[in-house]
């Protein structure tokens, strides 16, 4: 692994992330990839043995949705919750300018 | 009346509480007493929480008048990824260092009903991430058998409270061997449940498709009664499992235990942990169990999967930590350095590798090669595991391959850190149970365990095989 392409992840991941904690964790990433490298041995064996199985399609996660309706009374949490907001105004949470 | 916390069990502090003995803040006291005297050295409690009059003046009254149940004023540690309304939940991260939880998470709510005292909430490796409890960002939890060594992780601080007698029994989450593995570095018995057994709304997420919480006490009967209580359907998670689907048929048990061999000799297990476990084995047989060896060649690479999905998880959970809705913010011009330097600073070491690694395996070019290759070894490991289930109710193996290690031992090495998961990896992919049950000492007093897992909802037969197993000891 790279160092451009850590600096890369690190700016995917909305992290600032040091110069020399970027080149340990290079490092860190070759030994963690080599480790889990080593699935790739027997996944062909999962293409033949599943491919005309119907299970094949098991494993594609699918997502749970129910309606979205509030349930709960209205402004019953709010203040609860902008207690926690690092900055608010008016009843809202306060933002930088994106415009 | 002098109680005696280390031979105490729910059962007997019950009897003691319904037959007016003791009162519930005698019960309290005690523990607090010893939190008192050993908190500071082992740092197993963050915080103890400053509610306790109010929640013992409830569990006397649900007493007084008749209604209390086997957990009403019974002491407990809470891990502090748990939402307790009202009280911070920091899942040991700075990022999270004041949040305050605005509700209940759904175990809070049961366990609150049955009037258990929640005495405080324990320390734990950053948003469970370690199998030390040495990431945390407010210090290291040592452990009370040896203050030189970890107490395992991720949750160390409620493991450690309970095997120094500073709680009667305690909640952790696992995500992969995060109850079971700092259980049996402390001495106790821990429970991962099957997954959906136990609601996660309210637990602060980490893998959603592994998580669980799970009991720890110091007996199987403990950790029975807790499951009970909050192993219920919850609508708030989509992956609880309805009641109607819970009552399995149960066949008897045919007093098989497997021993997976290729997966223990590749386990890297030390020699005095793999002569403990052939000596547990050995005298399973005396009270009638057969093992057998079993070959599931596909669990050595349950790690390496497990290292793939988590982090990939990891990563999207842990996108929601901005700096803007709550949690720690950096001051910084623009809104995308707002998140950088809230990111960058809030998040420890460990928990920003697993982001980044997460965003690897996820991103462009290489999703197929790791994350989806990932989940259909997964599947093929739930699959084999299945099918092995029909000869035998459970397979057995240590539940990690060494003995509580010393403090800052496997810091600076991240693979060697996530070896101790390797026995615990199979039953969080493969959505199943499994338990870890006390099995001896070495002279130098420091714990052994054994691991049993059963199929899927079939917790009763660890509880079962585990009381088998703890009248060995």
């Amino acid at each position: 692994m790279d160092i451009i392409e850590i600096k890369k992840l690190a700016n995917l991941s909305r992290i600032d992330i040091k110069d020399d904690e970027v080149e340990a964790m290079a490092r860190d990433f070759d030994s963690i990839l080599a480790y889990v490298d080593q699935i790739k041995e027997v996944s062909s064996n999962f293409e033949e043995k599943n491919k005309t199985e119907d299970n094949y399609n098991q494993l594609f996660l699918y997502n749970v949705v129910r309606l979205d309706e509030a349930k709960n009374q209205k402004n019953s949490q709010t203040g609860d919750i902008l207690k926690n907001a690092p900055q608010t105004e008016d009843g809202f949470i306060k933002v930088k300018q994106i415009l | 009346m002098e109680i005696n916390l280390k031979d105490l069990t729910i059962k007997k502090a019950h009897k003691l509480l319904i037959e007016h003995e003791i009162k519930v803040k005698d019960l309290v006291d005690a523990y607090l007493l010893e939190v008192g005297k050993k908190n500071k050295e082992l740092n197993a409690y963050l915080e103890i929480y400053n509610n306790l009059t109010e929640q013992i003046e409830k569990a006397q009254s649900l007493i007084d008048e008749g209604r209390a149940t086997e957990l009403t004023g019974i002491p407990m540690a809470i891990k502090d990824n748990i939402l307790y309304k009202g009280h911070i939940a920091s899942a040991s991260s700075k990022i999270l260092e004041n949040y305050v939880a605005t509700y209940d998470s759904f175990v809070i709510e049961k366990l609150k009903d049955e009037g258990v005292i929640f005495l405080g909430r324990t320390n734990m490796d950053e948003f469970a991430m370690g199998s030390s409890t040495e990431t945390s960002a407010f210090g290291v939890t040592k452990n009370p058998h040896d203050t030189s060594r970890v107490p395992g992780g991720s949750s160390g601080g409620s493991a450690s409270a309970l095997a120094s007698d500073m709680a009667l029994i305690a909640l952790g989450t696992e995500t992969c061997g995060s109850v079971r593995q700092p259980a049996s570095f402390c001495g106790l018995v821990g429970l991962k449940p099957s997954y959906g057994a136990v609601s996660r709304s309210g637990i602060i997420a980490m893998g959603s498709s592994l998580d669980q919480v799970g009991p720890m006490a110091k007996t199987v009967e403990d950790v029975e009664i807790i499951f009970k209580v909050i192993s219920k359907y919850d609508p708030k998670d989509s992956t609880s499992i309805p009641e109607e689907k819970r009552d399995l048929e149960k066949k008897p048990l045919k007093k098989k235990i497997g021993i997976p061999r290729e997966f223990l000799e590749g386990g890297g297990i030390d020699k005095a942990v793999l002569d403990n476990f052939e000596e547990t084995c050995q005298k399973l047989k005396s009270l009638d169990y057969e093992l057998v060896d079993i070959s599931l060649p596909i669990l050595k690479y349950s790690l390496a999967v497990y290292y793939i999905i988590m982090p990939a998880e990891v990563s999207s959970n842990l996108a929601r930590y901005d700096g803007i809705r709550y949690g720690f913010s950096a001051e910084a011009d623009n809104l995308f350095d707002v998140y950088a330097r809230s990111r960058a600073l809030g998040f420890g070491k460990e928990a920003r590798r697993r982001i980044l690694l997460g965003t690897y395996v996820l991103s462009h070019g290489y999703y197929d090669a790791y994350y989806n290759t990932a989940l259909r070894v997964r599947k093929m490991i739930k699959d084999e595991i299945e099918k092995v289930f029909s000869m035998i109710d459970v397979f057995i193996t240590p539940t990690v391959p060494f003995l509580p290690f010393k403090l800052g031992e496997k810091m600076g090495d991240p693979v060697s850190m996530y070896l101790c998961d390797i026995f615990s990896a199979p039953a969080n992919l493969a959505n199943i149970p499994a338990i870890t049950i006390p099995s001896g000492w070495t002279k130098e007093g420091l714990p052994f365990g054994v691991q049993i897992t059963a199929p899927f909802l079939r917790e009763d037969i660890l509880f079962t095989i585990g009381k088998d197993i703890e009248s060995l000891q």
